[in-house]
């Protein structure tokens, strides 16, 4: 074989490797989007259904449509959701929203304070933060619902079954963050803040007119983390919210999967639904996403 | 223009840094005291470490006073915040804002002060203009070379028209061209603006040609305060002998011998060697004389060796080459002594060959004679 066929097998067989492995990576969401538009609530096995269907986005979105109730005779009935499943997916928009701008405010500061000043216990307090955050929510589960119920004994509106408590059981996760922004925080020249001050910003000037816009790619990674992370949360939501109209996407898709029957076609509907704020949030944050917003304020 | 409160007193200055816990760490400056008049040009300078930066930020005001206190014009300002003591900073590393331009970096302070956008325009632009900076008011800190980075934080530094301008080290980052250019730059503008300036380097030519005076610290201590001549010509110390002139004072060890009318150093453990003798002659040697039998540093500056004779007062001196260095105009000879080895600069015309005896002239109306105890001239 001369060197020009090697090569050429060479690339054949690597160009192989990775359209086969796209395919692995593709083919389970393109079932979910074809399992949406089918018609039935079988798993499909076919990559695309013979039989289009928007039976399922139909109900989804709350729009009254015919379908068949009985196989054997072909009979039909009107079908809409009690509760409309696309609430669900409002729900889950404005408790990641308000939940991630919550974490951005708690986390941001928070690492200011880590990263640049100096109190007793700040060591402890840190490896506190990073020994708590490595348990998942699920572990107290318990104490969430004690501490919701007690709450909603004074404040009703922040108690069980409430998205205010929920989204304040949310913010309980902003360690992580921290440990992330404090590492940004970390990279900046502290000379910048006390040029920034000797020119006469207070501290807290300095955070927002320097240090903040800075930091702008670190923030826009942090609230893409915890929107993700809060629009598929399972487990808290499905103890904390119990009425389906409180319901947030992931605890609504579940309901769809009962013990005798799994409503897959509605399941993947709402799944390839709460892919969309998440594919758009990229889209948006993209531009912060920049790397060299710090370059050349100082010289390392 | 000429400002009138522009003197920085500093009074048994201290500061120990604390760890987090509040316990005393590291005692970086010891107490010193230093007046810097009205529009001078004063250099900080000394070896890494000793306490220079520490001493600047502290008349900025970013860190601290342990104790002691430092005044600005007739105001002591050990409590106010650095935006009300009249001064403003360059940093080593530019400190710029790198999210905004060139106009805005050098407009933050006028803006946060709620100047009128008018004022500030025509500020901006004027200080832009001293620095050639005109062109790239629009860029941002990323699109602009070194050297021109240094030119805004200088700008923004400008327009703030302070009573002290600080500066910390603010050259080290730039290649030697740039920096022998932006050394002119400076001494220009201190001369246009007439403003005080205290100016921290670790760069002795930078402290010569700059400084109106020069502050030589060591270990958070002052080692002298002086005009750059006086500091070359009459070192109060070993330290400032040594650390001041390039190559350094040559520092050597012995002692002092006076029999009869002859006073001779003796080089230690070079008695019973030709090599280790110097003779002294005139008002060094009636010095020693009032000092006696006694240990000594005997010091004496590379330039002050000569190949030819040049005045009265002279000691000759006979020593084998070790190394030759030839610059150009001049040669640096390593001499052996019996123990020591001793630099020469010669003013050249020849080529120096190893292991080669030269007779050189020392003038010792320019030595100096320092106790090897104190380390203090005598
Ligand atoms: N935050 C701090 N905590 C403890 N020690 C410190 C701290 N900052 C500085 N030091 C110590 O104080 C001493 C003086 O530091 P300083 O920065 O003033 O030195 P310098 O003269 O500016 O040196 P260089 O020429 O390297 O900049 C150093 O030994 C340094 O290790
Ligand atoms: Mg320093």
């Amino acid at each position: 074989m001369n060197l020009e066929t090697k090569l050429k097998t060479r690339k054949f067989f690597a160009h192989l490797f990775l359209i086969l492995f796209i395919l692995m990576i593709m083919t389970p969401f393109l079932t979910v989007i074809a399992s949406s538009f089918s018609r039935g609530h079988f798993a499909p096995s076919k990559l695309f259904p013979t039989e289009i269907s928007l039976n399922h986005w139909k109900y989804v979105l709350g729009i009254p449509h015919e379908e068949v109730v009985n196989i054997t005779t072909g009979e039909t009935r009107i079908i809409k959701a009690d509760v409309v499943p696309i609430l669900w997916f409002w729900n889950s928009i404005k408790i990641s929203v308000i939940a991630s701008f919550g974490i951005l405010l708690l986390s941001g500061t928070c690492a200011y304070a880590f990263a640049r000043m100096k109190f007793a216990f700040k060591e402890q307090t840190m490896t506190g933060l990073l020994i708590l955050q490595m348990f998942p929510m699920v572990l107290a589960l318990v104490a969430f619902y004690t501490i919701l119920e007690f709450i909603g004994q004074f404040a009703p509106s922040m108690g069980l079954n409430t998205h205010a408590g929920l989204t304040l059981i949310y913010l309980g996760g902003v360690s992580i963050y921290i440990w992330m922004i404090k590492g940004y925080f970390e990279t900046i020249s502290t000379s910048i803040e006390e040029s920034a001050r000797i020119d006469g910003a207070s501290p807290f000037q300095a955070f927002i007119m320097i240090l903040l816009p800075m930091s702008a790619p670190i923030f826009a990674v942090v609230f893409i983390l915890s929107f993700i992370s809060y629009m598929s949360e399972y487990p808290v939501a499905s103890v904390v919210l119990q009425t389906g109209e409180k319901w947030t996407l992931a605890v609504g898709a579940n309901s769809f999967l009962y013990e005798q029957q799994k409503l897959w076609g509605r399941f993947s509907a709402l799944a390839v639904l709460s892919g969309i704020p998440i594919t758009v949030l990229f889209i948006i944050c993209q531009r912060f996403l920049v790397s060299g917003l710090t370059a050349g304020g100082v010289k390392e | 223009m000429a400002k009138t409160n522009g003197n920085v007193s500093i009074k048994q200055l201290k500061k120990t840094y604390l760890d987090g816990k509040g316990k005393p760490v590291f005692t970086a400056v010891k107490g010193i005291n230093l007046e810097i008049e009205n529009g001078e040009f004063m250099v900080l300078v000394g070896p890494s470490g000793c306490g220079k930066s520490t001493t600047l930020r502290m008349v900025a005001g970013l860190e601290d006073i342990s104790e002691g206190t430092i005044s600005i014009g007739e105001t002591v300002v050990n409590k106010l915040e650095p935006k009300d003591r009249g001064i403003a900073m360059v940093f080593q590393n530019y400190a710029l804002y790198p999210h905004l331009s060139v106009f805005t970096n050098m407009a933050f302070s006028l803006q946060l002060n709620k100047v009128p956008k008018a004022e500030i325009k025509k500020r901006v632009q004027k200080a832009a203009e001293i620095l050639g900076l005109t062109e790239m008011l629009d860029r941002k800190p990323k699109a602009l070379s070194g050297g021109q980075r240094q030119r805004v934080a200088v700008g923004r530094s400008i327009v703030r028209d302070p009573k002290v301008f600080l500066f910390d080290e603010p050259l080290s980052n730039l290649d030697a061209k740039m920096r022998v250019q932006m050394r002119t730059e400076i001494s220009n503008l201190h001369e246009r603006l007439g403003t005080t300036i205290l100016y921290v380097t670790h760069d002795q030519v930078e402290a010569m040609t700059m400084g109106d005076r020069i502050c030589v610290m060591n270990e958070g201590e002052i080692m002298q305060v002086a005009d750059p001549l006086t500091l070359y010509k009459k070192p109060e110390n070993m330290f400032v002998a040594s650390f001041i002139g390039s190559p350094p004072m040559n520092l050597i060890h012995g002692e002092l011998q006076i029999q009869d009318a002859q006073v001779t150093f003796i080089e230690e453990g070079g008695s019973g060697h030709h090599l280790g003798r110097i003779q002294l002659k005139g008002p060094l040697a009636e010095k020693a004389k009032t000092l006696g039998n006694r240990k000594i540093v005997f010091g004496m500056r590379p330039e002050h060796l000569n190949e030819r004779s040049q005045c009265e007062n002279e000691a000759v001196m006979t020593a084998p080459v070790s190394l030759a260095e030839p610059m150009g105009a001049e040669t640096l000879l390593h001499l052996e002594m019996a123990q020591h080895r001793v630099i020469g600069r010669i003013q050249n015309d020849r080529l120096f060959k190893r292991r080669e005896e030269v007779t050189l002239y020392l003038n010792l109306d320019k030595c100096s004679l320092f106790d090897p105890k104190t380390e203090q001239v005598l």
